[in-house]
């Protein structure tokens, strides 16, 4: 199934906004729990069958903790530990899902010209088209550079941990720079960036789909703000 | 207008911030439909060459320019870099960084989009070039999972989609196997068919001697040669030699890699055995990338298993001799020598050795790997720092000692990312002896070196393994092997092809 990339921006944009306000009454976190279960259904059924059960997972388990074993008088360390974290967890995990969704699915034509469609201007819609061609490349180079630390004996960077983050950083900044430069230097030869209009081969069209989860997402965000903000 | 498509006239050109002119008083013309070498040490300028008439010079990459370039009629100092697109296509020398996009499809139609034509003219283009290349079973993948040489066909895809007068081409063999440079082949025969223009620039030739029409050999920033194509074929190995060039002709059972080779498997033999007491043991190599899915228990991998992306039960390499690992691109040699220095934890494999046994985190104490892309691998602010990082005990007069003999002592205090190229990997190797590492593994060290940079990285690798290390040289260049290499070793398909004596 292929939604538009609007109505993934859409998505993003209303589960941001509904992990900011907390849910307070059990009827707030069924909606919230519901709105959760959207993208993981989506992944589904787009076939990323692990990454579905690993979120699920992970949700489930710091709901369940949260809920049956920890309240706000959780006194010894380890418990207010447990708390913070599957406090976090619970809250951002939607945004994460979705977000996760978003970039796995969606193809950069496709986002670029749904950019455009909006109306954005080029220099916006290009620089994010290349952030999202970039993070695969870092992840990458950051396996690569893991490996060599590996084969030094210096993961840990000797126990000093200022220079665990600088043997990494330094050689993944350079990489960076590099594979930055040549990248744009080939999409230039390539026509990027000229002054006559960039078409597209992808069809952009909001379906029934699109619309229905419009409406979903619309009206998660209707009932957060009615009963926490008007009621 | 001239009759020339490319003009380049008197042309000295100097990058900024560096000392350098890297371009003296050049000039050079092409006929429309010719295709034309650049050859010649690395640093000669073929690169500078192949930008000025893409116009990523004066454009893109900044520096004092002067004299005049033509290309197609236009003049290039005056033209915008998108009004080029159509009319000068590049391939460029690394497969991963010239895509935009993260799917074929979206690749090929790039170029089409950003000048704006028809979807519908677009996808037609498309599907005519995809004929053409022949390259249906690419469509809809990911760029992430192809080979390098599946990766090279998409790039030429979409260069072609654009349909330029013009095809550059900056050095497109280096990170390719046999099988993917004829294709390689096939498609500048292609296009040459279809009326283009050719500029390509390249160390390996032996693949692109009979189809060029003029060669043109590059001196310190300046044209030294000019060769008709035929005259140039006929050179014999002593002239090639003198200019520094790699050979015209490499040896066949090299050039086909394992094809064929391997194909009497059972009858003759294709291990040449070593004994066990002269030998380094490998045992119980297997690994795959498609394990199935586990909740509790994680499996280790079993000599039966489906899917297997290496499969080597036992192996025994000769001691103190340089190992050429050959095969195909994507048939597992990078996954051979991860295994044997330990980085895929996965792999149980084990290694015996004078008596000693060495596996799991131990492998990695016992073999160095100097890896492709030596950016990865140097970390520190100075290359003493570097050395000194990787022994056990820091010892300033042993890092001296290791630098001195690869002649690098003279860049002790400096940062190694301001090395050159060659110099990063003699730091790299020098780490790797640092370390104490009795097995040295290299992967593709001589990927786009010129002739003279690869018969120093053959001599040190002699070297290596006369000072009592056993070196494994992973490499698609036949001319390395020549030089360097004991044995061959043949991977194919996670398997061992066969181990022989050169």
């Amino acid at each position: 199934m292929r939604l538009d990339p609007r109505t993934k921006l859409y998505m993003i944009l209303i589960v941001s906004a509904v992990v900011m306000m907390s849910a307070t009454t059990p009827f707030l976190w069924a909606v919230r729990i519901l709105m959760t279960l959207i993208p993981v259904i989506l992944l589904v059924i787009e076939k990323k069958y692990t990454s579905a059960l690993g979120f699920t997972f992970l949700y489930v388990a710091a709901l369940v903790l949260t809920f049956a074993f920890l309240s706000e008088n959780s006194a010894s360390f380890f418990k207010s530990f447990v708390t913070g974290y599957s406090g976090i967890v619970v809250q951002f995990m939607p945004c994460i899902i979705t977000a996760w969704y978003v970039v796995r699915t969606t193809k950069i034509d496709e986002f670029m010209s749904a950019m455009q469609k909006m109306h954005l201007p080029d220099g916006i819609t290009i620089s994010l088209a290349v952030v999202m061609r970039f993070f695969p490349t870092i992840a990458e180079e950051y396996s690569a550079i893991s490996d060599a630390m590996k084969m030094r004996g210096i993961s840990l960077g000797g126990g000093n941990a200022v220079k665990m983050i600088e043997y990494r950083m330094i050689p993944l900044l350079f990489s960076c720079v590099n594979i930055g430069d040549e990248l744009s230097a080939a999409a230039i030869t390539r026509g990027l960036g000229g002054k006559v209009k960039r078409t597209s081969v992808e069809e952009l069209k909001l379906r029934f789909v699109d619309w229905l989860l419009i409406a979903a997402f619309t009206s998660v965000l209707v009932i957060f703000v009615l009963y926490k903000y008007i009621l | 207008m001239s009759e020339y498509i490319i003009n380049i006239e008197h042309v000295s050109f100097k990058y900024k911030g560096s000392d350098e002119g890297l371009l003296k008083d050049t000039s050079l013309t092409v006929t429309k439909g010719d295709t034309l070498l650049l050859t010649g040490a690395s640093g000669s300028g073929k690169t500078t060459l192949i930008r000025l008439i893409n116009g990523l010079i004066p454009h893109y990459y900044q520096g004092e320019l002067e004299g005049k370039v033509t290309v197609s009629g236009r003049d290039i100092g005056n033209t915008e870099l998108y009004e080029l697109a159509g009319v000068v296509g590049t391939v460029f020398q690394n497969p991963r960084s010239q895509f935009f996009s993260i799917d074929t499809d979206g690749e090929i139609v790039f170029g089409p989009e950003n000048v704006g034509l028809d979807p519908d003219e677009i996808l037609k283009r498309k599907q005519t070039v995809v004929n053409e290349m022949h390259i249906g079973k690419l469509l809809g993948r990911s760029l992430f999972e192809l080979s390098g040489g599946e990766k090279q066909s998409i790039a030429c895809a979409s260069v072609s989609a654009l349909l330029p007068e013009i095809i550059l081409l900056d050095e497109p063999s280096s990170n390719l196997d046999q099988g993917a440079i004829s294709k390689l082949h096939d498609q500048i025969v292609q296009w040459q068919a279809q009326g283009k223009t050719i500029v390509i620039s390249e160390h390996r030739l032996w693949y692109l001697k009979d189809i060029v029409d003029r060669v043109i050999y590059m001196n310190a920033g300046q044209i030294a040669h000019e060769w008709s194509g035929e005259e140039f074929a006929s050179f014999d190995s002593k002239r090639i030699n003198e200019l520094k060039l790699r050979p015209l002709v490499v040896p066949d059972i090299l050039s086909r890699g394992c094809d064929g080779d391997c194909e009497c498997k059972e009858t003759c033999d294709k291990v040449t055995e070593v004994p066990e007491s002269e030998g380094i043991i490998l045992k119980d190599f297997f690994f795959s990338y498609h394990r199935n899915p586990y909740l509790i228990w994680k499996k280790s991998f079993k000599e039966n298993d489906p899917n297997l992306s290496l499969c080597i039960p036992r192996l025994v390499l000769p001691k103190g001799k340089v190992i050429g690992v050959i095969g195909k691109n994507g048939t597992g040699k990078s996954t051979f020598l991860k295994c044997v220095c330990g980085l895929q934890k996965e792999c149980k494999g084990r290694i015996e050795a004078d008596g000693k046994e060495y596996k799991g985190k131990g492998r990695l104490k016992f073999s160095y790997m100097v890896m492709q892309d030596v950016n990865h691998q140097l970390f520190t602010d100075s290359v003493e720092a570097e050395i000194l990082l990787s022994m056990a005990e820091e010892d300033k007069t042993r890092c001296d000692e290791i630098l001195a003999s690869l002649g690098i002592l003279e860049f002790k205090d400096k940062h190694p990312m301001a090395l050159s190229g060659g110099q990063k990997q003699r730091v790299a190797i020098a780490s790797a002896i640092a370390a104490d590492s009795k097995l040295m593994l290299f992967d593709e060290p001589t990927s786009g070196l010129d002739f003279s940079h690869m018969e120093k990285v053959g001599e040190l690798l002699k070297v290596l393994a006369q000072s009592g290390n056993t070196v494994l040289v992973a490499t698609h260049d036949p001319e390395l092997i020549d030089l360097c290499c004991d044995y061959i070793l043949c991977i194919e398909n996670g398997k061992l092809g066969y181990l022989k004596k050169v």
